[in-house]
């Protein structure tokens, strides 16, 4: 098993994983892990070779757009496993009706099943679907959502006996403690009353907060209220602890992976290929810099020249900056120069270090070659 | 399924949205027709609830129409569904009240303890003095004598790692107190958190002693609510059963502030501590802790509540529902292994039982165990069961292994009465086990599990009574040794015991009495002679020996012919729980392996012909995800994205190069088109969308900005 650097990997990742077993996996990384400390000459080219800056990297949006385009892999496939899952639902059903809570987890999406489960087999329940994939949960909405829900049955049932009593105060304008507790004293006979909360992604990022999970954890736990939730993470368990677990959450654990693509829980991610490498970077200082005035733009020309020349070297001085910029007529104090390097500084464009000398001096955080394809788009 | 089609409303508007409902339930769709929105399933959720209106306990399927046989099976089904729901709410009712009430029953005497605390408590606060209810509420402390301001304080030892066995017996408590005449409130330690802080802690006291909280949380409001008549004459206690969570700068703001008004309020304390005494003075600054009179209590020990928990509801077949040898192995493992709280045994035991009754077709009939005249609950059931069912409780393994006798619904109500019968002297002889394993500190869980082993039946030769032990008998070996070295008086008291135990049957009762008059006779003679604790030589003491080895014997015997596994008789299957793997994969979900093996091993769940060839070897027809987890196998913590990219492009192109080749000769891969290589945004879109799938899992951690070339992998190893 030799490391798969550079173009060698085509060829041998083909017929890789032949002794690559479960057992072996421990081995291999300590194994990779002392040769990566290894400073061998062959490594040091692989690692020169290795840099995303060298893949042929295409555009953000042509990306967006295949990725849009991507054909599904064993659509057939995919779709048998997720409707091999429909002759668990009536046991997921019982199991929910019995007082435990769902957490289905496993490879793939898992929106579509939960929701065909809870639109075919959770037809007696009120179903309120959370995406907790999504970065902008409040988990007070929803829990208000719940208590509404309740007091409209509540009202409906009691408009039959007496008049209809208007509500003290509105939810939203209580305490989720307050509301909690309310949740708490709502009991019923009848079992269509129940409340079902579906939480895609119950790990999501969100959610994934001390304070969240203790609040679903405590919603999950009232009379009325079951949970179906997901799970996408593989460290979802340290989310809860054992008080959580076994005497609110109550999970039943289903592994049911669904090898069903992330459309919708990766949208908030971003592509590795756009944002990761110093390509984005380069843009977005690109961007920054073509809003900033052309005096600004040619102090920082001056910088960038500056650091191009010189890269073996910390940064430039302030003063030599100064210098350069008032040889040019670009700055004419100390005070100008200041604000383009505020606003430089504000917006990561330039970074102060401490020279060997002692002194301080700036600095692109940028490699050679992105800034020098900065400053060709620059003009 | 893609998409549901029609089913649901999912549109993309409801991928972004936070939140919403996404229907509303039958009894809400149905009163409020104008919110409720059209759903294609309403009616099929109407007819559900007209068949629970059948689910009497003498349905008669024959009465209904034959026209439509699938809709009556559905209907059947359904039935049949909501009976087995309806035991096992009756079922686990009946076997968390018992557990209540021995949990309950273990910490009595310390209830009786804090109570009788809180009692002296408040005499001696009162005794200092009695201010009347307009001094209460005046807005200054009554006193300022450093003596009476100490806040009495009973500090509960709770000897257990893990709090949330403690849980309920703090919950007990307050119930106890509170019926005794005490106000109570209870404060966690999520409240009595540095991000709470003191007011959130006390409104959230006032929550639970005022029944209307007002605006502002202050210690006035409680004061002119405890100077009320009704509420003057009882004290107020606060439990917080988690000391060592609970943020010690708002425990000690709360102490020094209810502390000036003890007298006035008498306010008392009851923490819950889980490790040692000084737990609190680590907590605590000085001052505070001067605030506090303590006192020190113990909670019983775990082992003795598992003991007794297990007696209960295992042994005792107090609901019917009773669990195979693997499954009791597998539950004693998690309690011991896993992390060894009683209420994580519990849990575990409650999903057993939902899964039971999830499972099994006939389980509903668990509940004739619970009935006052079983027999006939049984017939009825019985007769009424569709053919179908009839047929499976015929073929139930247990019956077919059996001799083959007429099918027929006697068969079965005999079978089970004789079940019950059998399982009541399996009991009764596995406590006489216990009651003398005692002595020689043997669990009861650990006797359970090998008394409910079925091999332990079917291996025991008669002719070969200390043959054939094994290690399926070690404990109950260890209890015959036991007895063997039993002091006379022990042994005495034992038999007593037993002869309780074993009430109803009747041979052996006789047999013990027996031995009872021989320990009496011996008793009398050995009482002038020194005591034997053990049998230290053979020569003296022969009638000790001979009579320690006849309970032995007898205890031997009776194990032998009546400790029958549940799982030999027929018809086990209906009230015995036996299928240990969804237990545990229900109980124990492994995320972290099993992502790993959905990825690595995608095949075996897709099920495609493609992929399988050569079981190992990364093929550029698999999930591409899982090419990408398969690929970052090879490397260690942190991967060269620049470098996956590669290996990941060659193999996905590998398949392309190979159609250019040969053409014809590879009709299986129809459908990878024979395009060229697939185009290099296709493949860094296709390589965007697998690492952000791995991200999703967890697997892998992004760049960071100072290492843009290097991603983190996560997880290592199955």
């Amino acid at each position: 098993m030799a490391l798969r650097g550079g173009h060698a990997a085509a060829a041998a990742g083909v017929s890789s994983g032949s002794e690559d077993d479960d057992e072996e996996a421990g081995f291999s990384r300590s194994y990779f892990l002392a040769k990566e400390k290894e400073p061998s000459s062959g490594k040091k080219r692989a690692r020169a070779a290795g840099k995303l800056s060298d893949l042929n990297l295409v555009d953000e949006q042509v990306l967006r757009a295949s990725l849009a385009e991507i054909p599904p892999k064993h659509e057939r496939e995919v779709e048998a496993l997720t409707r091999s899952y429909k002759e668990q639902y009536r046991n997921w059903l019982f199991e929910l009706r019995c007082g435990f809570g769902l957490l289905m987890y496993g490879f793939g999406s898992k929106k579509m099943l939960l929701e065909d489960f809870a639109s075919t087999t959770l037809s007696d329940f009120t179903v309120i679907v959370v995406n907790g994939y999504l970065p902008s949960i409040n988990l007070k909405q929803v829990i208000v959502t719940i208590a509404e829900i309740f007091w409209e049955q509540t009202k409906l049932k009691r408009k039959r006996q007496t008049a209809t009593r208007s509500q003290l105060q509105p939810f939203a304008s209580q305490s989720i403690d307050d509301i909690i507790s309310f949740l708490n004293n709502q009991t019923s006979d009848n079992g269509d009353d129940n409340v079902c909360l579906l939480i895609h992604n119950i790990d999501g990022p969100a959610l994934r907060d001390a304070e969240s999970q203790q609040y679903l954890a405590q919603v999950s736990c009232c009379p009325q209220v079951h949970v179906v939730a997901s799970v996408d993470h593989v460290n979802a368990p340290l989310l809860w602890d054992k008080k959580m677990v076994h005497t609110q959450f109550k999970w039943s654990w289903y592994h049911v992976p669904t090898f069903a693509p992330y459309k919708v829980e990766g949208v908030f991610y971003p592509l590795i290929l756009a944002s990761g490498g110093h390509a984005q970077t380069m843009k977005t200082a690109l961007v920054v810099l073509q809003s900033l005035t052309p005096n600004a733009q040619s102090v920082f020309r001056v910088l960038a020249e500056y650091q191009l020349a010189h890269e073996k070297e910390e940064g430039m001085h302030f003063s030599s900056l100064y210098t350069k910029c008032r040889e040019r007529f670009l700055v004419s104090s100390q005070v100008t120069l200041n604000s383009h390097l505020t606003e430089f500084k504000d917006h990561d464009l330039v970074k102060i270090r401490k020279h060997s000398d002692g002194q301080d001096c700036l600095h692109i955080p940028l490699v050679s070659d992105a800034l020098e394809k900065l400053l060709q788009e620059l003009t | 399924m893609a998409a549901p089609p029609g089913e649901a409303p999912l549109t993309a508007a409801t991928n972004i949205e936070p939140f919403y409902v996404l229907h509303k339930g039958g009894a809400a769709a149905s009163s409020s027709s104008s919110s409720a929105p059209s759903l294609p399933s309403s009616g099929r959720a109407r007819r559900r609830i007209d068949v629970s209106g059948l689910a009497s306990p003498n349905p008669k399927p024959g009465k209904r129409s034959r026209d439509d046989d699938a809709a009556e099976d559905d209907d059947d089904d359904e039935l049949y569904e909501r009976l087995r729901l309806d035991a096992f709410h009756r079922v686990w009712s009946k076997i968390q009240s018992t557990i209540n009430e021995v949990l309950r029953g273990i910490s009595l005497k310390l209830f009786d303890q804090v109570l009788r605390w809180v009692q002296e408590s408040f005499s001696a606060v009162r005794s200092i003095a009695r201010p009347s209810a307009a001094e209460v509420r005046q807005p200054y402390p009554l006193l300022t004598d450093v003596i009476c301001r100490k806040i009495p304080t009973a500090f509960v030892l709770t000897k257990n790692a893990e709090f949330v066995d403690d849980i309920t017996t703090f919950r007990d408590l307050a119930e106890y107190l509170e019926s005794n005449g005490c106000h109570l409130a209870k404060l966690s330690a999520t409240e009595l958190s540095e991000k709470n802080g003191v007011g959130c802690c006390f409104r959230s006291l006032l929550r639970q002693l005022l029944s209307d909280v007002p605006d502002v949380a202050d210690i006035f409001a409680l004061a002119s609510w405890y100077s009320a008549a009704e509420n003057y004459d009882q004290p107020i206690v606060v439990v917080i059963d988690d000391l060592e969570q609970c943020s010690g700068d708002v425990l000690g703001e709360l102490v020094m502030m209810l502390s000036e008004w003890v007298i006035k309020i008498p306010i008392f304390f009851v923490m819950g501590i889980a490790t040692t005494l000084d737990a609190p003075r680590k907590l605590l600054s000085s001052e505070d802790l001067q605030r506090l009179e303590p006192c020190k209590l113990t909670l019983g020990s775990p082992s003795d509540r598992m003991n007794a928990l297990v007696e209960a509801i295992l042994v005792k077949p107090c609901a019917g529902f009773c669990i195979s040898h693997e499954v009791a192995v597998f539950l004693r493992n998690y309690f011991f292994k896993h992390d060894g709280t009683i209420t994580s045994f519990i849990s575990a035991l409650k999903l057993a039982c939902s899964k039971h009754f999830s499972v099994e077709p006939l389980s509903f009939l668990c509940m004739g165990m619970l009935e006052e005249d079983r027999e006939n609950f049984w017939h009825d059931k019985f007769n009424a069961l569709p053919q179908e069912l009839r047929k499976y409780a015929s073929g139930l393994p247990s019956c077919t292994r059996e001799k083959d006798s007429t099918k027929s619904g006697d068969n079965m109500v005999d079978g089970l009465s004789e079940l019950m019968n059998i399982q009541k002297d399996w009991s009764s002889v596995l406590l006489c086990l216990y009651e003398a394993g005692k002595h020689g500190k043997v669990q009861l869980l650990d006797i359970f599990c090998e008394a409910v082993n079925p091999d332990l039946h079917t291996q025991k030769a008669p002719n070969l009574p200390n043959e054939k032990s094994g290690t399926s008998r070690r404990f109950i070996d260890q209890v015959m040794d036991t007895i063997r070295y039993l002091p006379v008086e022990t042994l005495f008291c034992l038999l007593e015991v037993w002869s309780i135990h074993l009430n109803g049957m009747d041979k052996i009762t006789n047999k013990v009495k027996e031995l009872q008059s021989t320990t009496i006779s011996t008793d009398s003679v050995r009482i002038t002679k020194d005591k034997w604790p053990r049998r230290s030589t053979n020569s003296t003491g022969n009638s000790t020996v001979a009579l320690n080895d006849k309970v032995a014997m007898l205890l031997d015997d009776v194990t032998r012919k009546f400790l029958v596994s549940v799982e030999c008789l027929p018809f086990h299957e209906i009230v015995c729980f036996k299928n240990v793997s969804i237990l545990q994969s229900a109980l124990i979900g492994n995320p972290r392996r099993m992502v790993q093996l959905d990825l690595v091993k995608s095949h075996k769940h897709l099920k495609c012909s493609c992929c399988r060839k050569n079981g190992i070897a990364v093929l550029a027809s698999m999930h591409d995800t899982s090419i990408m987890c398969n690929l970052a196998q090879e490397y260690g913590d942190v991967i060269n994205l620049h470098d996956w990219y590669i290996s990941f492009d060659g193999i996905i192109n590998s398949v392309h190069s190979k159609i250019k080749r040969k053409p014809h000769t590879s009709p299986s891969k129809k459908k990878s088109k024979p395009v060229a290589a697939e185009s290099e945004a296709m493949i860094q879109a296709r390589f965007c969308r697998a690492v952000t799938e791995l991200q999703i899992t967890g697997l892998l951690r992004m760049p960071s900005k100072r290492r843009p070339d290097l991603v983190q992998r996560i997880a290592f190893g199955l």
